[in-house]
């Protein structure tokens, strides 16, 4: 095996042994999984970053050429991007679902490990260390907000579960009450020692998870933005137009539009919150689908298998 | 509902200006906007299930026969450049721009005006000693400290004081939607006045551009390919693709230029791409050993076809080959290193064989025909545009990437402020409303109320008095 196989090994390691630990704390608050989760999430995606470096200067040839390449950035700058929110915010909750997607995105990357081949001609241009590494991070964004709009759906329908449940009456909500996200169904089951209650009284209130979602996404959007925006002037260079309706571009500007249409209607009190998490959803699959479908199954300009 | 009716009530000018504003407000609606938008979606998708731009004949052999005369009745064989999708474009900018300064500037820059402060879900009350007067000059300094834009106005006899933070990003939304507009302009621009084609120059041949007159002549063409040992085994990676070119401009002379992938040539305002190569082959037709009149004259590019003598039949060159293994198939290595051509044989349009042919040798087509594939030259496919309108999209670009950072970045905020006095001193009553809801500014909005207790001379205490946060 060789070294930079072993690094991402060990960049697996961690996510898993971190999956495991930020889960348990999301399920139980432990300060001491928390202590291990973090340290995990930092040496894997260390771990990934030092791999791409590695291969970049032993071989001279630019990491993010394949899909080994960048579905490794992808796992190591959703790790990264999300280590940046749950500093600010405190997210640490939502880390044992962010490191178990990264480490399924790292253990599938190395099925497109078939070594180290130089870039194809299309590809030898300064603006892959532009273009590539933005897209990329505006994925990982996606990837970090999907995260946070799963959590809301959890949260948003275990507490229609517990109303459900419950025979007495909702009280209409109030301006106050959305604010501090008051659930009375919650509560009650909660203070009832309902397990599910328990667990879900531990999370952010579904307006706060909202916001989360919401500002993970705004930093997303502009990174995709300003990534085909880079693409687009790399395709003139290339092909000769800077836009060609090709797949890739096409469910790009699809995803673009569904997260554009996501912060338009963040605006509207009728759709934030629900709807709004389910449109991020949506995206994220929008985003693989741009990602790895159209690489892997749709022939095309963007069609860089190996 | 809007009416814009200074004509006044009960005449035609202000039924028709009332029609016009509700004309003017349907067409702004969010969700008109985004219907229009859907149908930009269908149609743009369209245009990439369907092949554009191809020859009609094209649209028969992809489609059943109903289904290509639909496409090409309805044009949707162009349908980028068709009236409908360049109105449909222009409608949507239309609609953008009425929206925005119909519905989402208005919305954003309220009047100002007195709330109810603890109906506000941001609220908060703070009581200390001093003069409302004094008190008040000192909320007014503390939020110009921080950076709020603060005006104040009496309203109904109340002194308010209103500080608004970040107001100029309100704008966001009309820089992103101008964006848009610059894109369409630079688009349009293209559209009206630009051009792009392709041409495939065999080595050694010229070929000129019909829109501009540039005349290319192609000296060489050269790829590389390293062959290189994988985990899945060897391949054969390309590296480069050159075409040395010699080109003349309308009416000048000609210069050696070169020409590779991602470093376009740029002569006269028209760009040229490397974007392709092939390799020619020269096919010699005999019958009985002597030359057959119909022999291709000039080498044929993949894909060409022509008869065989006076027979129905039909050869056409499908692919270079550029290592036969020693089992007469194809080797993986695409270099020609034993070259050969596959030709496929058709009687009409019934394909009756296929046949990979060495170069140098030639197949018995019967009836005493051989064809002999006598060589082989490389063509190098060049595609050219002409875009006068590149530096709009871009301007147009960056301008919606600022909007779209101002709009979701910078959160325009307003506090409402007034101060009562008390029997002990004055009471300090606080509320505040985004654009964006009230949840995404609690945070912020607690830390001002904090920092304000402090900055008013009181200490900080684990709970805001009163906060309604």
């Amino acid at each position: 095996m060789s070294l930079d196989q072993e690094i991402i090994l060990v960049a697996i390691s961690a996510y898993l042994i971190g999956t495991l630990a930020l889960l348990n704390y999301l399920l139980s608050r432990s300060e001491l999984a928390k202590r291990i989760g973090i340290p995990c999430a930092v040496l894997g995606c260390a771990a990934q970053f030092y791999e791409l470096v590695y291969r970049g200067t032993t071989t001279h040839i630019w990491p993010l050429t394949n899909l080994y390449g960048s579905l490794t950035l992808f796992a190591a700058m959703s790790v990264v991007i999300f280590i940046g929110f749950a500093l600010r915010y405190d997210l640490w909750f939502m880390g044992g679902f962010v490191l178990a997607l990264a480490a399924g995105f790292s253990a599938y990357s190395l099925t497109w490990d078939v070594g180290y081949l130089p870039a194809v001609p299309a590809l030898q241009s300064y603006w892959i260390k532009i273009h590539v590494p933005l897209v990329i991070s505006a994925y990982a964004s996606f990837l970090v907000a999907f995260v946070s709009s799963l959590l809301y759906l959890i949260k948003y329908y275990g507490e229609q579960a517990l109303a459900a449940e419950t025979v007495q009456p909702t009280p209409a909500a109030t301006p106050r009450a959305i604010i501090v996200g008051d659930a009375p169904n919650l509560e009650r089951a909660a203070a009832a020692g309902n397990t599910l209650a328990l667990w879900l009284a531990t999370l952010p209130t579904l307006s706060k998870l909202d916001i989360i979602t919401y500002r993970i996404v705004a930093v997303g959007l502009p990174l995709l933005s300003l990534g085909i925006i880079t693409g687009a002037w790399w395709a003139k260079e290339a092909w000769g137009a800077y836009w060609q309706w090709d797949a890739k571009e096409t469910a790009a500007l699809v995803s673009w539009v569904i997260y554009l249409l996501y912060l338009h209607l963040h605006t509207r009190n009728a759709w934030r919150g629900l709807r709004c998490a389910w449109i991020s959803a949506f995206g994220f699959l929008s985003i693989v689908f741009c990602y790895l479908g159209v690489n892997i199954l749709i022939s095309g300009l963007h069609s860089y298998k190996v | 509902m809007e009416s814009a009716s200074k004509a006044g009530p009960g005449t035609l000018r202000g039924w028709l200006d009332e029609q016009f504003g509700d004309l003017l407000w349907q067409l702004s609606n969010f969700w008109f906007g985004m219907t229009l938008l859907g149908i930009w979606g269908f149609m743009t998708l369209l245009g990439v299930v369907i092949d554009q731009g191809k020859d009609p004949a094209s649209y028969f052999d992809a489609y059943p026969a109903p289904l290509a005369r639909l496409v090409l009745r309805l044009h949707l064989d162009n349908i980028y450049h068709g009236t409908a999708y360049v109105a449909l474009i222009g409608f949507i900018i239309a609609c953008m721009t009425l929206a925005t300064f119909k519905r989402v500037i208005p919305a954003r820059l309220p009047p100002l005006h007195p709330v109810k402060i603890d109906k506000v879900p941001l609220n908060a009350t703070i009581t200390l000693p001093g003069d409302p007067a004094g008190v008040r000059e000192r909320v007014a300094a503390f939020f110009s400290d921080k950076g709020f834009l603060v005006r104040k106005r009496e309203l109904g006899g109340v002194e308010w004081t209103f500080a608004d933070q970040h107001n100029w990003a309100r704008r966001g939304v009309l820089i992103a939607h101008l964006g848009f507009v610059i894109v369409a302009i630079g688009t349009t621009l293209y559209w009206a006045s630009g051009y792009s084609g392709e041409t495939a120059i065999v080595t050694g041949t010229e070929a000129t551009i019909p829109q501009n007159g540039t005349r290319l002549k192609l000296d060489r063409f050269a790829y590389e390919f390293q062959p290189i040992r994988t985990r899945n085994g060897l391949v054969y990676q390309p590296i480069d693709y050159v075409s040395n070119l010699e080109v003349a401009p309308r009416g000048g002379a000609f210069q050696s230029r070169v020409l590779r992938v991602n470093e376009p040539l740029n002569v006269d305002g028209t760009l040229y791409y490397q974007s392709s190569y092939g390799v020619a082959l020269s096919l010699r037709l005999t019958r009985n050993g002597k030359p057959e009149a119909g022999s291709p004259s000039a080498p044929l590019k993949e894909g060409d076809a022509f008869p065989v003598g006076a027979t129905t039949r039909v050869i056409r060159y499908e692919r270079f080959v550029g290592t036969i293994d020693k089992s007469g198939g194809i080797g993986p290595d695409p270099r020609p290193n034993k070259p050969g051509a596959i030709l496929d044989v058709f009687d009409g349009e019934q394909p009756i064989g296929r046949a990979l042919v060495p170069i140098g040798r030639d197949l018995d087509l019967g009836n005493g025909y051989r064809i002999a594939a006598t060589g082989f030259t490389f063509f190098s496919g060049i595609q050219y545009r002409h875009d006068p309108g590149i530096p709009f999209v871009a301007l147009g670009a960056f301008v919606l990437l600022a909007g779209l950072v101002i709009s979701f970045h910078f959160l325009p905020a307003r506090l409402y402020v007034r101060v009562d006095a008390t029997a002990g001193g004055s009471q300090v009553s606080l509320a505040a409303t985004t654009v964006k809801g009230f949840e995404i500014f609690e945070e912020q909005f607690a830390d001002l109320v904090e920092a304000l207790k402090l900055g008013l001379g009181l200490g900080p205490s684990s709970e805001p008095e009163n906060a309604g946060t």
